[in-house]
């Protein structure tokens, strides 16, 4: 009967082991799944420990990061478009260039809020891409990372990452308008 | 009832925005590798427009026929909704160059609504509008006609005037179906231009088709700058309802011209006072 027992024992905690490491394995491999095509969304942005903060985390995979426009209203910032043109009027000082054109800053919320991964493109008023004076992109760039009212935004209930973009029209160095 | 016919229009117009090409239309023609890279193209349906997927098949529809126009078209989507306009620009000048009566409605729009480049928009339309013997019709989210669009756009660029010239000649056909906005747009160019009745008449009309916050802030400004100010606080009162309610322009990916804020609800109230 002990014997028996002791037996049934052992199959019982060699099942669960293999179970558990089963489980693991699963997990483990969900981690690591790459999918087979060269990227998941157009313009997705990976992370590049060369350049992103390290601080900055997704709450989820890479493969869930949604658009703005998907979960949100046209810009989900704290005090709405009013908000963000103050901020840079207030922080942007005008460079003295004849650069005009267009420069756009994506980069993702996190689910509470916090942003980075910051990207950066810019062309001339025609979208030929130009290289912009470091004097005018460095400010945009750095005011953006400084920007602390965008929203969480649910998907439907639960707090998601999401892309976010501001694009600059920039005439002889000073901003003309700030979209989306 | 107006509302529900200006409803099932702009539904109309949304549906015709949507529609596939039918792929057969270039068989009949006898153009069997536009037919083919149409094919082709049709296999990104159930994908999401950001997708490798729905991207890919679009690749190779471009490779089956270089000349298929639609394919740089709905590939260009994406990335406009990303902001990426060097990639959109690339891929709509490409779909323009192969096809402008098609695609320059669509390039005109973007260029207005998601860059604000008032002047290409502007060389669309007006190319558009001399290629066409027809009316040159709606941009892509069905709110806006291109005259419209081309009067704002000169409003942005300083020409008040030849922007109230095209709308007052629009108005005046009785064909011209001028959508959810075009009356606040004309009020506010009127407003701008201290032309008070002429302003309050038009906001008075956006109010009695489709009362919207913007409409009641603005006829608030016009209240206010006649000295009516029991009025103008009145109309910021259900301006700020209507705001709350979502009663007001709404577009998920950008801004409208003239459209406002709480923020600005507020600060008027507050000059009131």
């Amino acid at each position: 009967m002990i014997k028996r027992s002791l037996i049934l024992l052992f199959c019982g905690c060699l099942l669960f082991a293999c179970g558990n490491e089963k489980t693991t394995e699963v997990v483990e491999k969900l981690k690591s799944v790459t999918p087979k095509k060269p990227y998941r969304w157009v313009d997705d942005i990976k992370n590049d420990p060369e350049i992103d903060d390290p601080s900055f985390e997704l709450c989820y995979s890479d493969f869930t990061v949604k658009q703005y426009f998907n979960i949100g209203d046209e810009t989900s910032y704290e005090g709405e478009r009013p908000a963000i043109y103050r901020f840079f009027e207030e922080n942007y000082a005008p460079v003295e260039t004849d650069q005009s054109g267009f420069i756009r800053v994506r980069f993702i919320v996190n689910c509470k809020g916090e942003t980075g991964r910051f990207r950066v493109i810019s062309s001339d008023e025609n979208f030929e891409e130009m290289e912009f004076d470091p004097a005018i992109v460095d400010q945009l760039v750095s005011i953006t990372k400084s920007m602390d009212g965008w929203k969480i935004l649910p998907d439907p209930d639960i707090p998601t990452d999401y892309y976010q973009y501001l694009i600059f029209k920039i005439e002889k160095g000073k901003i003309l308008e700030i979209l989306p | 009832m107006k509302r529900i016919f200006t409803l099932l229009f702009l539904t109309s117009l949304a549906s015709l925005a949507l529609a596939q090409v039918n792929c057969d239309a270039y068989k009949y023609m006898g153009d069997t590798l536009k037919y083919e890279a149409c094919k082709e193209a049709e296999k990104r349906a159930g994908h999401y427009q950001f997708s490798y997927e729905y991207q890919h098949a679009l690749d190779n529809a471009i490779e089956i026929d270089s000349t298929f126009s639609n394919a740089y078209k709905y590939k260009s989507t994406a990335y406009l909704k990303a902001g990426n306009f060097l990639e959109f620009m690339k891929l709509m000048d490409k779909a323009v160059e192969l096809d402008p009566e098609q695609h320059l409605i669509y390039r005109g729009w973007c260029r207005f609504q998601f860059f604000r480049d008032y002047k290409g928009a502007i060389q669309d339309i007006e190319l558009l509008d001399s290629l066409a013997d027809y009316d040159i019709g709606f941009g892509q989210n069905g709110f806006y006609h291109l005259q419209t669009t081309r009067a704002l756009c000169y409003k942005k660029l300083g020409q008040p005037a030849k922007a109230i010239s095209i709308l007052e000649t629009k108005l005046k056909d009785p064909e011209f179906f001028y959508g959810p906005y075009f009356n606040t747009h004309l009020g506010v160019l009127y407003l701008d231009q201290k032309s008070y009745s002429k302003a309050e008449k038009s906001l008075l009309k956006q109010q009695e088709e489709n009362d919207l916050a913007e409409n009641r802030y603005y006829l608030a400004k016009v209240y206010q700058a006649q000295g009516r100010k029991a009025e103008a606080k009145e109309n910021l009162e259900v301006a700020k309802e209507k705001y709350v309610s979502g009663m007001r322009f709404i577009d998920p990916y950008g801004p409208q011209v003239d459209k406002i804020y709480m923020e600005d609800i507020e600060k008027a109230l507050a000059n009131l006072d």
